[in-house]
This record gives structure tokens, sequence and C-alpha cells, in this order.
């Protein structure tokens, strides 16, 4: 937590590079982890192709608890993508982290507040836009912001920021938490030699072990949240 | 740590080049899997879901075709039994015919056996008569000769004798 950052201006545009690699690495690893899943599709399922058709029913099934069957297929691959980023990501500072001259270049990219914030801006625009798309900008405005009584226009305003905010920041929040007291775990195992770093073994593990899970279910929550929003946006309240 | 906290404001700003590069790397990765993972399993999925569909489908159109065979069985079945009692009853039938026929027939030779016989019988009683009669005759001829011959002389009797004699043995050529 104490690692710097290097930042590399390109065009006038500042890059954080480690932000940058994680990310393109963890996008890297599952491309090729599907490409690798999805080779020899048959009719009837064998071994690697099972796991990718769990996967597909799975955020699949995502969708179906937020949207009707029909307007919920479009969305299956935006899901499934995003969740298996984001599963990913989750999981690749709890793998590698790779800090080099005390700038860390590899960890999870979701540990990054501006990574979260990108996502959940991403969905948050995509919804608008599906809103304004089905209903027209009038209708899309009436069924968004006046949709249960106009008098609670100002709140249904601050509702779009806080959502868009609290969805970006949960997910940063429990992935950066869980890198952090990885990390303490660390440096207390490094502070007085062998006496610490034998039970911090133990505690490492088990801390890893639980940040698989909270990383699994933040990936949950976030694609599931995502279908909430944007069910909000094309569905007639 | 204050540095790194929230949008990694550093003291040289915000790193908005990252929000750039994460739009675009997660689009090239939806583009991306869409295209290697994405498409080909959703389009085996949806094959396989018709597939299975279908094979209901025929599975029903099979049992129902089972069905009517078994229908169809039973029928024929029922017809062959109920065939099979006619062609007993025609052939008692005409057992029973035949039967009858021949008792007919046999009751009617039986009939005519026995009038022939009573002809024959009757025939042959007309024959024993008439011979009788024919004797009696004879008989009474004699009769009548011999007193005739009473009142002859010896030679003209033995004359007479004779001729009996001689007419005896013609007449037992005769029979």
């Amino acid at each position: 937590m104490n690692e710097g950052t290097q930042i590399v201006e390109f065009f006038g545009i500042p890059f954080n590079v480690g932000n940058i690699v994680s990310g393109l690495v963890s996008a890297v690893i599952v491309f090729v982890v599907l490409f690798w899943l999805s080779r020899k599709i048959q009719m009837k399922p064998v071994g690697r192709q099972n796991v990718l058709e769990w996967v597909v029913d799975f955020t699949n099934g995502i969708i179906k608890n937020a949207l009707p069957d029909e307007e919920g297929k479009q969305f299956g691959l935006l899901a499934f993508t995003l969740f298996v980023f984001i599963f990913i990501s989750n999981q690749l500072g709890l793998i590698i982290e790779l800090t080099f001259n005390g700038v860390e270049y590899v960890k999870s990219p979701t540990s990054s507040p501006l990574t979260t914030l990108t996502l959940a801006f991403m969905i948050l625009v995509l919804s608008h836009y599906l809103g304004v798309k089905k209903f027209g900008f009038k209708g899309y405005f009436k069924n968004t912001f006046l949709s249960p009584m106009p008098a609670l226009l100002p709140i249904s305003i601050f509702e779009q920021f806080t959502n868009f905010i609290t969805l970006a920041l949960r997910l940063y929040g429990n992935i950066y938490a869980g890198e952090v007291l990885l990390k303490l775990i660390y440096n207390m195992a490094n502070s007085k030699g062998v006496l610490t770093y034998i039970p911090a073994i133990p505690l490492e593990i088990i801390w890893q072990g639980f940040s698989v899970f909270i990383g699994s279910i933040q990936a949950y929550v976030f694609v599931t949240l995502t279908m909430v929003y944007i069910s909000q946006k094309v569905e007639k309240e | 740590m204050n540095t790194t906290f929230l949008l990694s404001a550093t003291e040289q700003g915000v790193a908005w080049g990252d929000f750039i590069f994460y739009i675009v790397t997660f689009l090239i990765l939806l583009a991306l899997v869409k295209k290697f993972a994405w498409t080909p399993i959703t389009d085996m999925m949806e094959k396989r879901a018709t597939k299975i569909s279908n094979d209901i489908d025929s599975a029903e159109q099979a049992r129902q075709k089972a069905e009517e065979l078994v229908e169809k069985r039973d029928l024929a079945l029922k017809n062959s039994r109920s065939e099979a009692s006619q062609i007993i009853d025609r052939a008692k039938k005409n057992g029973e015919q035949q039967k009858a026929n021949i008792v007919s027939s046999a009751h009617e030779e039986v009939q005519t056996m026995k009038a022939n016989a009573k002809k024959d019988i009757q025939q042959e009683r007309q024959e024993a008569l008439d011979s009788v009669k024919n004797d009696v005759a004879e008989l009474s001829i004699e009769i009548a000769s011999k007193i005739i011959r009473k009142e002859l002389t010896a030679d003209d009797q033995k004359a007479l004798v004779d001729s009996y004699i001689e007419g005896l043995g013609k007449q037992n050529e005769t029979r």
C-alpha cells in the first residue's frame, strides 16, 4: 500500500502504468481462458465446454432475475464478459503482485477506483442510452425521474449518482481492502523474522481464500446490479 | 497513502488516461469474446435446445405410432378370433349337414333294400305257390289217372306206366 505509482504522459494524456499493465494482463488472461475453453465445441458437451456453458448459464440466470427473457437476451454477452473480466481482475491481485523499484506493475485492476468507476460509468451511460432508445427522450425522462411521483424528482436525480458511485466503490472497496490486508500480513511476516514469518503463513492462506470468495461475490454483485440498473431504465415501472 | 485515495489523485492530477484505456480495452475484449467464445457457444446451446425439443417431438410421434400399431394389432386379433369362430361354425354346420345327408341316404338305401327284399320274397312266394299249384295239378292228374288205370288192361297199364315214367323223366329234364 505504500507502493508508488508511475504516471506516463502520452499525447498529453496521463496514464497510470501499473493500472494499465494489470488491466491488460487480466484482459489477456480472460481472452486466452475463454478462447481455450471454447475450442472443439460439440453438440454433446465434454470437458472444457461444460465449464464455459456453466458460466454462460450462470450469467444468463443473473439476467433472467432482472429482465424478461426476450429483452434480456441482448445483454447476455455484456453480462458474461463483465462477470468473467471482473472475476479474473479480482483474483489477479491475489495470485500475482509485481512490484518493481517501488512501483506496482501487476495487481488487481479492480483495486484501483478508477477502474471500477470506468466500468460503472460505462454501465450508467449504457443504461440511460437504452432507456432513451426504448421510450424516446420524453418517455425516458418520465420513466426514470418522474415515475412513482413527480415530487420525487430531486431524489431520483440524486439516486442516479449514488447508484453510479456505490456500484463503483463497492467493488473497489472490497478488493482494495483485501489487498491491503494481504500486504499488512506480508509486512507483519517480515517484521520480526522467523518468529512472525511462520504464523503469518496460515493467516495469509486464510485471507487469500476469503478474498477469492469476496472476489467471486463482488463479480456476481456487480453484474446483478448492472442488470438491475439497466432494467430500471428499460422497464416501465 | 492519501495520494492514492480515490480517483488515484496524485500530485500530477488524475491519471484519466486509464479511463479511456479501460473503456477501449473492455470494448475490444467484448468484441473478441463475442467472436471467439460467445457466438459459438450460444449457437451450440441454441442448436442443442432445438434438437432436444425436436427429439421430444419425435419421441412423442413414435409413441403415438406405437399406440396406433397396438390398436391395429388388437383389432386384427379380434377379427381373426371372430373369423376362427366363424370357420368353426361353418365346419360344424357342414358336418351336421353331411351327417344328415348320410343318415338320410342310409335310410333311403335301407328302404330300397327292404322294398327289394319284400319284392324278392313276394316273387319267391309266388313261384313257390305256382310250383305247388303245378304239383297239385300233376298230383291230381296222377290220382285221376291211377283211378282210371284200374279199369285198364295189364298191357294198357304197362304202356301207361311206361309212358308216365317217360313223362317224369322228361318233366325232370325240363325243370
